[in-house]
């Protein structure tokens, strides 16, 4: 068996562009489902019993789905049923983002939960409404000490982009395929595609690592 | 069982009533927390609330500014009573500081923005008027030097003298202590107490729950005596100390070994 990893070289355009659209999705998935999981885990927590019950079935419906029915569910079903036509990148964004909200959400909550209630009492003490000691008192402590579960779901979700290849969008996963179809250099686009995404990943995760020190709070 | 009655007249009569406190009520399930409490606590005074864990007292405080609602009676602050809508009750909350027993400093803030924080978030001041005043409240407990210190880094005893600086920051009318020095290494209990004497010299109007039965004796104005959730004897401290009317108020100080 010979190897030729050429094959690599003579992609390395496509495939640098293929990782930024990787990198783009990842970024944009945790831009939206970080704030959309505390507004999520805040309803779960706070709101009125109709709308908790509503937070609560969105968490278990996308955390108990696998997440590439639910990209296929959204390239396939969606417009037929609604009528929305979304390009392939907003529909696999919209399938990230609806499965990572669900699960920030629960763990926003735990974080919440986390902090005693003494905290929130001398919040109010002063004068606070709950929604100014949830911002300025819960809130920052819980998503310090959150920090870990979320660079894990950062990282996860790093890979897990590459399930949205199923409906052609032109990330990483997708066109390493592409070209291994095209040129049949099976076991050099698989390890080159593994080395990509490894090389990525590793340094985000001891970013996130950094970062946790860095902001950790003693008590 | 009756409450018993005042027997010794209010040494700070002139003062003008702050808090009262009629006939309140509180239930946890069928815990009766609170059995008909009455109890006036006048401008200027420091009031000490002293009695068995369990008793009562820590629920009467967290009922003064709605921590607690109550399930009888009636509490009045400043003439009006205590309202149950958010709105007014935090209004009112702004005019009583708080110091609880575990501290409650916001870890991730320094001592600085810790007392900074109740003028910034809830009286919106900006951020140089409220930093000048989270200065001057170190300054007044002691430890302009912690001012970049968190809480982590500070004492027990330093980490109270911050949580006292930030509810004296929101200038309250009344200063409410649930058990100030309960949680403290006995060397940094001294501290804490001094800078309460120091704000009862003041002229602050203090309700405090204490075990410190010294502090009660020396600096508090009226002491009130609780057992199974009512007061069983209210009066000065020297009466309370040194002549208790009360079989129950005499039982308890002995088990506190009080020698008179």
């Amino acid at each position: 068996m010979t190897f030729d990893w050429s094959v690599v070289g003579q992609h390395r355009e496509a495939l640098a562009a293929a990782t930024g659209m990787t990198v783009l999705l990842t970024v944009t998935t945790m831009a939206i489902a970080v704030p959309c999981g505390i507004v999520v885990a805040v309803l779960r927590l706070y709101a009125w019993a109709p709308v908790r019950t509503l937070a609560t079935a969105y968490v278990e419906l996308f955390r108990n789905l696998p997440l590439i029915l639910v990209v296929y569910w959204a390239f396939y079903v969606l417009p037929i049923s609604t009528g929305i036509g979304l390009s392939p990148f907003a529909t696999g964004l919209a399938a990230l983002a609806l499965n990572v909200t669900a699960y920030n959400a629960e763990t926003f909550r735990a974080g919440i939960n986390s902090i005693r209630r003494g905290q929130v009492e001398a919040a109010m003490a002063l004068g606070m409404s709950r929604v100014q000691a949830l911002r300025r008192v819960v809130l920052p402590q819980a998503v310090r000490r959150i920090l870990p579960v979320l660079a894990s779901t950062w990282v996860s979700l790093f890979k897990d982009t590459s399930l949205v290849s199923v409906i052609a969008v032109s990330e990483l996963a997708y066109v390493a395929m592409q070209i291994r179809a095209q040129s049949f250099r099976v076991l050099e686009m698989l390890t080159a595609m593994a080395a990509i995404y490894w090389l990525l990943g590793y340094p985000q995760a001891k970013l996130v690592d950094w970062i946790q020190r860095r902001y950790a709070v003693t008590e | 069982m009756s409450a018993a009655p005042a027997t010794a007249p209010r040494a700070m009569g002139s003062g003008a009533k702050i808090i009262r406190y009629c006939g309140v009520v509180k239930r946890y399930g069928t815990f009766q927390a609170l059995n008909g409490v009455d109890l006036d606590v006048h401008a200027g005074e420091v009031v000490c609330l002293i009695g068995p864990s369990g008793s009562g007292k820590s629920t009467l405080l967290r009922c003064t500014n709605g921590l607690e609602t109550i399930d009888g009676g009636d509490i009045e602050f400043e003439g009006a009573t205590l309202p149950r809508d958010e709105r007014p009750l935090r209004a009112m909350r702004r005019r009583m500081g708080m110091v609880f027993q575990s501290f409650e400093l916001f870890p991730h803030l320094t001592a600085l923005q810790n007392v900074a924080e109740g003028p910034r978030t809830v009286l919106r001041a900006d951020s140089t008027e409220a930093n000048r005043r989270a200065s001057a409240m170190l300054a007044k407990v002691g430890l302009s030097d912690k001012a970049p210190s968190y809480p982590a880094a500070l004492s027990g005893g330093q980490q109270q003298r911050v949580a006292i600086a930030r509810a004296l920051a929101m200038e309250p009318d009344v200063m409410l202590f649930d058990e100030p020095t309960s949680a403290l290494d006995p060397e940094t209990i001294g501290e804490v107490l001094s800078v309460m004497k120091a704000l009862a010299d003041e002229g602050m109007t203090m309700v405090v729950v204490t075990h410190e039965m010294t502090f009660a004796r020396r600096v508090g104005d009226w002491v009130a005596v609780f057992d199974a959730g009512r007061i069983v004897e209210q009066g000065p401290p020297a009466q309370i100390f040194d002549a208790p009317t009360t079989e129950r108020t005499r039982d308890f100080l002995s088990h506190l070994g009080w020698a008179g």
